[in-house]
């Protein structure tokens, strides 16, 4: 006699306060069982789990709406592709094929965009800390240094007299934008004067001269109208600077911070309702550099947008490796990618799609990595049904900053694989191993 | 006396406990299990009828059959 159909056992106590206009929350699965046409199985079975997946197409449809936002409403924009929000060299390479030169906070970031063939002069060198060895590499190679310090400043001076050259330098401004919390860390604040004192000591050292202005006022930004008072305020330096020094600013940098189709947590609406579109950002921004440039020639316009370009084209697809019940009822789910993968796990609400559709209601349940560490949770209360052994959860948009920021911590950092335009699904980074871990031990 | 017993389970999988004034949504599994307890099946005894009965192997229902008894603990039914 053949045997019936088994569902894992489940009982929920009904609370009717859950109930409401927007449906039960028991019943409702989220589903992805694709990406660019791929399916999430096929993915598992090529490329194992865990692994990020990276979607060419969405990237560069991104890139696309934002560039067009730009450069339909102003004639000289360029973008810079900001290497810490994703420094894999194949999409370092899918941005600067599109037309964007790098932004780089560090020696390595700055080697790396070499070494993928970017030349100096294209390469805009931000950051609080730029050795000095470093700074005149780049000095040398004709990069776009942007000076945080006045430390910086005696240094590159010190680099002048040794190449014998004045050196071309941006700075970086911070500023109050009506935004909290206000970023104050970089570059020289404009409403107390620094900035403008900083700028007067450049000049009277006369070894450096000022040919940009940069601003970046936040992270994953919720107010486009914040770009314009940056924008108005950069316009109205650059006024000042011009005049007072008889020098010319070739170009303006606005930094990056647009926001992701993310969930930050504790904003309760969903991102489609409170982020800005590129049409807003580039409203902002471009009409405010209309409005208040004085000069017979307008500036160019640089951007380092980054979380905004690639976060919705990343993806973490993880595996269930075992789940139990918590003393509170709760369930919790072992999965084989845990927050050692996801570092903005701590700011932002992921969406949760499953593989397939489940038999069962859902739960309250507790995603959990692999790390022997109790601080391991990816999602703390997620209502999902009874998932098996196996079970693929792809976790999203993970695409910024993840990768970058991944700690090899008690397992090997994942394998990360490319969807290209042509949805052929390939490997860009390999799992580490072993000889990974031992690298460079003695 | 453990609570299950006084649970009333109907057509439409939803059980209430009278006293406790709670119901709860089951699926035709849970309603076996409970069913089974009221006639003070142990576990082992449920997990020899189910898994004479339904596609699943054993090792398996053994960790869904506890997951389930957990929960029953929680809610103070066992």
């Amino acid at each position: 006699m053949s045997k019936l159909q088994y569902e894992i056992p489940t009982i929920n106590k009904i609370d009717f306060a859950m109930a409401s206009k927007y449906g039960s929350p028991v019943k409702s699965q989220k589903i992805r069982t694709e990406i660019d046409g791929v399916e999430i199985s096929t993915l598992i079975q090529k490329f194992g789990s865990p692994i990020f997946v990276f979607s060419q197409r969405q990237i560069e449809q991104k890139y696309n709406t934002l560039y067009s936002a730009f450069s339909s409403r102003y004639p000289d924009v360029t973008f810079g592709w900001s290497y810490k929000t994703n420094y894999l060299n194949e999409i370092c390479k899918i941005y600067h094929n599109l037309g964007s030169v790098a932004e780089v906070v560090s020696e390595f970031e700055y080697q790396k965009a070499r070494a993928l063939g970017v030349e100096g002069k294209d390469i805009i060198f931000n950051g609080p800390y730029k050795p000095k060895a470093d700074l005149k590499i780049a000095v040398e190679e004709g990069a776009k240094i942007h000076v945080d310090n006045l430390f910086e400043i005696n240094d590159l001076e010190e680099i002048a007299d040794e190449l014998g050259i004045r050196i071309a330098v941006a700075i970086r401004i911070n500023m109050d934008t009506g935004v909290y919390p206000q970023w104050s860390r970089f570059g020289f604040n404009y409403e107390n004067g620094d900035a403008y004192e900083a700028i007067n000591r450049m000049y009277d050292g006369g070894k450096l001269y000022l040919v940009g202005l940069h601003s970046h006022i936040g992270t994953f930004m919720l107010d486009a109208n914040a770009y314009k008072l940056a924008t108005i305020k950069i316009m109205q330096l650059k006024e000042r600077v011009e005049m007072d020094f008889n020098s010319e600013i070739e170009y303006i940098d606005l930094g990056g911070g647009f926001a992701s189709k993310s969930n930050l947590k504790g904003i309760y609406q969903s991102a489609e309702v409170v982020v800005p579109t590129a049409d807003d950002y580039a409203e902002a921004i471009t009409n405010a550099i209309y409005e208040y440039n004085k000069s017979e020639k307008l500036p160019k316009l640089y951007l380092e947008t980054g979380r905004h370009l690639i976060d919705e084209a990343g993806y973490l697809l993880t595996s269930v490796w075992g789940h139990k019940r918590f003393p509170d009822a709760k369930k919790g789910y072992i999965l084989d990618a845990g927050v050692n993968l996801l570092y903005t796990s701590t700011w932002y609400n992921f969406n949760i799609e499953l593989d397939k559709r489940y038999d069962g209601d859902n739960e309250p349940s507790m995603l959990n990595g692999p790390l022997c560490m109790n601080i391991d949770i990816i999602e703390e209360n997620v209502m999902l049904p009874p998932l098996d052994r196996g079970s693929v959860i792809t976790i999203s948009p993970v695409g910024a900053y993840n990768y970058t920021q991944a700690m090899q911590f008690i397992r090997y950092k994942p394998a990360v694989v490319l969807i290209d335009k042509e949805g052929e699904a390939r490997y860009i980074k390999e799992v580490d191993d072993l000889a990974t871990i031992n690298y460079k031990e003695v | 006396m453990k609570q299950i017993s006084e649970l009333i389970l109907d057509e439409n999988n939803v059980a209430f406990h009278p006293m406790m004034g709670n119901s709860y949504q089951l699926n035709f599994l849970a309603k076996e299990i409970i069913s089974l307890l009221k006639s003070n099946k142990n576990k082992n005894e449920i997990i020899d009828a189910l898994y004479g009965k339904y596609d699943v192997n054993k090792e398996e229902l053994f960790i869904d059959v506890s997951d389930f008894y957990t929960k029953l603990k929680v809610y103070g039914l066992l």
